[in-house]
């Protein structure tokens, strides 16, 4: 389902990513750790195009990125199969809950706007917010935004799931209700790759965990090894 | 000692300047303050074509003359024609500029003997439909015929006043602004003192006599009323130019036919003196006027208001996100629209386009001029809002597979959107004021009714006070919507997502 290789990335003469394969079975739950700067960020931005890279290659969901910029065509079609959820949530602050949700189904996918309602219903139904549908992102709390954010990437039905680092802004309770969404996930068998911090979310949930240092991979193995 | 006896001559000065000057004032201080307005052109007073720096014409002589009587120097003082008469008393001694004599202007102000006769001539393209006079008592096949004249002219007034005539009268600021227009084919005809055209007509080739002059008066020189011995010495020493021929020989060097003004001169002028209007017959005289155009003033805002947002936006959007190439030339358009007047911008769509075939009704000029010149403004704003935007906001639209236009229609302008609403209400409100800057084009909105019904009534106050009502009237409940507009837009807006 994902394939890395020989990822190399330079930003301002400093290798970033250097030599960076990687692979990600379907259905598998990659935990992506390291200090802060390690180039985390940097490598999961790469598998959405979000960011470019220098040399290597990466293939996801079926599409293949080379080095050097994406035609936008290419993107458009990757990130339909290919979710991710950031750290600052990055809620749209003009829509409900409920739209955030039913944006991009309706307006990529071209649902009617009922059809990508009831898609957002059940999404925030499954992360447990139904009742907030028509709420403001303002007036959530953190945990909450976090998981309508997880809901809104889901209703493309993305083959792959990105997260960067979902919880750390969040304080542990919030953090927690968070992890319960992410872990279902894992469950039901959903392509994750997630950055974090969280150890303990690293062995309970991951497949395998892949740890970066200044930009190479320093370990890599199965969780709880 | 020395800065006691400079302060005390400033502030003679500044009293000399604010308090209308007598003779005895006007002597002492050795210069004749006389007002014109260079714009206005030949014969009367213009920048000489040879050294633009020197006024010259046949009023610009007669000046000289009169101050030669009164023993001092001649002192030139720019004006807006239709408003020299507000300079007397403030900076001015005396008016000389083509200014007819009126039964309104012999009840407000004090008005020399003639000094010089003229006549109105009706002014048509050479291969136009008026070649007639009595042509314009039936519609023409566009319906009422389109007649240009001077704003706040015997002209305006005698083409007003003519029920008979099937004619639409459109006043301009610049005396051969109106022949530009019947050049260009805006206009079907003008209506001029004939000595004005006579001295343009080799300019436009184009344009003819149409008959004979229909109507004439004569031109006065105007004083304070409260100069009673400036006013006496200006007509004796008419009386003496005319007496010893200086005034023949000056109108014939002007090729001014020197002969028949003498004959005019001396036969005179019987004006009676015009009555001062009650109170209750000014309002109901002027109200409909003045809330006429108050609707032009609200109509003009609110068509380039919505269209200077949609193109600002347009704009900012293609700058931000737009190809390369576009980038330069919407910065560009910006700069110039924000570096140059509104004014000029007004000028150039209304007189300049014409010439290259594009002739666009006043009111729509109007419009385009206020929208584009808005347009930039608002597209800075706009940019501004879009770069307010949190950059989350856009990475989470890309990462949900929509374009950056997608992105940028359903999440970015409509934040951006919300986040500029104070300013950009605020500017509605600055546009609805800088309507009356489309004056300059003929547009007659409420500021310029004002001042031209001002002037012809004599009644400064009460019209500024009626006018003034009637401008809260409307700028009120803008403000109120625009008000109440923030609040809707604010609730949604409250906050972000970095919670
Ligand atoms: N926009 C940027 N411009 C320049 N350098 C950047 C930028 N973003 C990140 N970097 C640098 O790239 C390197 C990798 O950053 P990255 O954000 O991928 O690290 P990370 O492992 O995600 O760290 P953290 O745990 O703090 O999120 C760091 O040295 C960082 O300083
Ligand atoms: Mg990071």
């Amino acid at each position: 389902m994902i394939t890395v290789s020989s990822l190399t990335k330079s930003r301002a003469q400093v290798r970033v990513l250097d030599d960076v394969s990687l692979e990600g079975a379907e259905g598998t739950v990659t935990a992506l750790v390291g200090p802060s700067g390690s180039g985390k960020s940097t490598l999961l931005r790469c598998l959405n195009g979000l960011e470019t890279f220098d040399a290597g290659q990466i293939t996801i969901a079926g599409h293949r990125l080379a080095a050097g910029p994406h035609a936008p065509g290419l993107l458009e079609r990757l990130r339909r199969d290919v979710g991710m959820v950031f750290q600052q949530f990055n809620l749209f602050a003009h829509l409900s809950a409920a739209e955030n949700v039913a944006l991009a189904p309706r307006v990529v996918l071209g649902l009617s706007a009922s059809d990508a309602r009831a898609r957002g219903l059940d999404l925030l139904d499954r992360v447990g917010l139904r009742s907030f549908a028509d709420a403001r992102p303002a007036t959530l709390s953190g945990g909450q935004q976090q998981r309508v954010a997880i809901a809104r990437a889901l209703a493309m039905r993305p083959r792959v799931m990105l997260f960067d680092e979902p919880t750390s802004a969040l304080d542990p309770a919030m953090a927690a209700e968070v992890m319960e969404v992410i872990v279902e996930l894992a469950r039901a068998g959903q392509t994750m790759v997630v950055v974090t911090h969280d150890h303990g979310f690293a062995r309970r949930a991951a497949s395998r965990v892949v740890e970066l240092a200044a930009g190479r991979i320093a370990r890599e193995g199965l969780a709880g090894a | 000692m020395k800065s006691l006896l400079g302060a005390f001559a400033v502030v003679g000065w500044l009293t000399a300047a604010t308090v209308a000057a007598d003779l005895d004032e006007v002597v002492a201080r050795g210069e004749l303050i006389w007002a014109a307005d260079q714009e206005g052109g030949g014969p009367h007073v213009f920048p000489d074509p040879a050294d633009p720096r020197r006024l010259t014409g046949f009023e610009v002589e007669l000046a000289a003359l009169l101050a030669e009587e009164l023993g001092v120097k001649p002192r030139f003082q720019q004006g807006q024609w239709d408003r020299l008469p507000l300079l007397l008393g403030r900076a001015a001694d005396c008016v000389i500029n083509g200014i007819e004599l009126t039964p309104e202007r012999l009840r407000d102000y004090s008005c020399s003997r003639p000094y010089f006769a003229y006549s109105l001539q009706l002014l048509a393209r050479r291969d136009g439909r008026v070649d007639a006079f009595h042509t314009l008592a039936a519609p023409g096949p566009e319906g009422r015929w389109r007649v240009g004249v001077l704003t706040g002219s015997a002209a305006e007034s005698v083409m007003r006043s003519r029920s008979d005539l099937e004619v639409d009268v459109i006043g301009y600021d610049g005396t051969i602004d109106s022949l530009e227009q019947v050049s260009s084919g805006v206009l079907d005809a003008a209506v001029m003192d004939d000595c004005i055209f006579n001295f343009y007509a080799d300019r436009f080739s184009r344009l003819r006599t149409v008959e004979r002059p229909f109507a004439g008066g004569f031109y006065t020189i105007l004083t304070a009323r409260d100069t009673p011995k400036l006013s006496a010495a200006i007509d004796a020493a008419i009386g003496r130019l005319i007496a010893d021929g200086r005034l023949k020989s000056l109108y014939d060097r002007w090729d001014l036919a020197g002969r028949q003004q003498m004959l005019m001169l001396r036969e005179g002028a019987e004006i009676p003196v015009a009555r001062r209007k009650t109170l209750g017959e000014l309002v109901r005289d002027t109200l409909p006027l003045l809330l006429k155009s108050a609707g032009m003033t609200v109509l003009l805002s609110c068509l380039a208001f919505p269209l200077a947002v949609g193109i600002g936006l347009a704009v900012a959007v293609g700058r931000m996100h737009g190809p390369r190439w576009l980038k330069p030339l919407l910065t560009g358009y910006v700069e110039v629209l924000r570096g140059t007047p509104l004014m000029l911008q007004l000028y150039a769509i209304f007189f300049l386009l014409p010439k290259i075939g594009l002739a666009l009704p006043a009111v729509v000029a109007a419009v385009i001029g206020l929208a584009l010149n808005y347009s930039a403004y608002e597209s800075e704003i706009y940019r501004a809002g879009l770069k307010a935007v949190p950059l989350g906001q856009f990475e989470a639209s890309l990462s949900l597979g929509l374009s950056k236009w997608q992105a940028l229609r359903y999440v970015l302008v409509p934040q951006a959107v919300r986040i500029v609403m104070p300013p950009v209400t605020s500017d509605f409100i600055a546009l609805f004021k800088d309507t009356s800057v489309c004056s300059a084009i003929t547009v007659i909105e409420l500021t310029k009714r004002y001042s031209v019904l001002a002037l012809s009534t004599g009644r400064i106050v009460e019209l500024a006070v009626v006018t003034a009502v009637l401008y809260l009237c409307m700028s009120w409940p803008l403000a109120l919507l625009s008000r109440w507009f923030e609040r809707q837009l604010e609730r949604p807006a409250a906050g972000g997502t970095e919670g």
